[in-house]
């Protein structure tokens, strides 16, 4: 399909787009339309849908205005809302990969130099912990103090990581 | 032929935006919106239940064009430019939808919608534009929309559509000559039946 572009095109567009046509154009212009396919084209479909335009104006709306106006402001803050809340969500975040990295790097560490699980289990129990203070010994064992100081650090994080995320969910 | 910037949101050239000093405050109080509806709201119905064919889901999109309006940087310039970026907005929902895997498709839209369930079509002048609107691809019934409805030209419906302007000289050339010869035959019919 070949696009040709009549020299009248702009001017009747104009006039058409204004109200001007018919009777704001000069004979010249009219004669043309009646002759020229395009731009006959032009003012049939322009003023088809000018008048659908026009006669859809008288359709009622639904919805208010100030109903949307809150939706929006609504929107608006809880966006506003998200965003300041996000550093908050990728320290969160961050927190528990830390928790998570701290834990396989120290059971890694464990496994490596062999589980004594029932040793330290023994060395946890109170008799055991009791012995084994500086008071009554005169000795620390701090590699018990270290597990243990260890686990509780560790229990605590994650315990406050799980609490802010249910927090947040 | 389709220009986006890299967020995939069609960029409006010379048009100014600001970011409203306060994210909690709109940008426009709720009587300046008020008026501003009550001027718009018709015509911007009117094209989405014209080029969707389902007057239900342009009151859907026609609602939340406007709460993403509020919600966004507006454009600075007036009610023109507002009215160009609201039509913006309402476009790129429109597209949204017909991407959508469960919606109907852009090409498939039920065409009897365009008659049947839109009270516009009762009035006579719809009579005639309605058959024809049917018969013509969504894609077509925007850009006719916006450019014989509207007024609008064809660079402003390219920052609207994110078309480029010599696509739409050509798209529409088309698109008139069908829809003129497609009312010229609904024209000669009805004249046949009276």
């Amino acid at each position: 399909m070949t696009l040709r572009t009549c020299s009248y095109e702009n001017e009747l567009t104009q006039a058409l787009k204004n109200g001007h046509w018919p009777e704001g154009c000069g004979p010249e212009l009219r004669a043309h339309v009646d002759a020229c396919g395009s731009c006959g084209d032009l003012v049939l479909v322009t003023r088809t849908f000018q008048r659908a335009r026009s006669e859809s104006e008288h359709v009622a709306l639904c919805g208010s205005s100030s109903l949307l106006w809150w939706r929006a402001q609504l929107r608006r803050r809880n966006a506003a809302t998200e965003r300041v809340s996000r550093p908050i969500t990728i320290a969160q975040t961050f927190a528990l990969f830390v928790n998570v990295f701290v834990g396989i790097v120290f059971v890694a560490s464990q496994y490596r130099h062999g589980l004594h699980w029932a040793s330290w289990w023994s060395a946890l129990a109170p008799l055991r912990a009791l012995h084994s203070l500086p008071i009554g010994s005169g000795q620390i064992d701090w590699n018990l103090l270290l597990l243990v100081s260890g686990f509780g650090v560790l229990a605590l994080l994650s315990l406050v990581v799980v609490y802010l995320a249910s927090e947040k969910s | 032929m389709r220009k986006t910037d890299t967020t995939g949101a069609y960029a409006i050239p010379n048009v100014e935006t600001r970011v409203a000093s306060r994210t909690d405050e709109l940008p426009m109080d709720s009587d300046a919106f008020a008026g501003f509806y009550q001027r718009s709201a018709p015509a911007l119905r009117a094209y989405l239940a014209r080029v969707s064919g389902n007057p239900t889901l342009a009151d859907d999109l026609m609602q939340e064009s406007y709460l993403r309006f509020l919600c966004a940087s507006r454009p600075e310039g007036g009610e023109v430019n507002y009215r160009r970026y609201l039509y913006r907005i309402a476009t790129n929902l429109l597209r949204d939808h017909w991407k959508r895997p469960r919606a109907a498709c852009l090409e498939d839209v039920p065409e009897q919608f365009l008659a049947a369930r839109d009270g516009l079509s009762r009035i006579d002048s719809q009579a005639i534009l309605d058959p024809a609107l049917a018969r013509m691809r969504p894609r077509e019934r925007q850009l006719l929309w916006l450019a014989h409805a509207e007024g609008y030209s064809h660079r402003e419906i390219s920052e609207i559509t994110g078309l480029s302007a010599a696509g739409i000289r050509l798209l529409l050339f088309r698109a008139r000559r069908k829809i003129a010869r497609l009312l010229r035959k609904q024209i000669d019919a009805d004249r046949g039946n009276t």
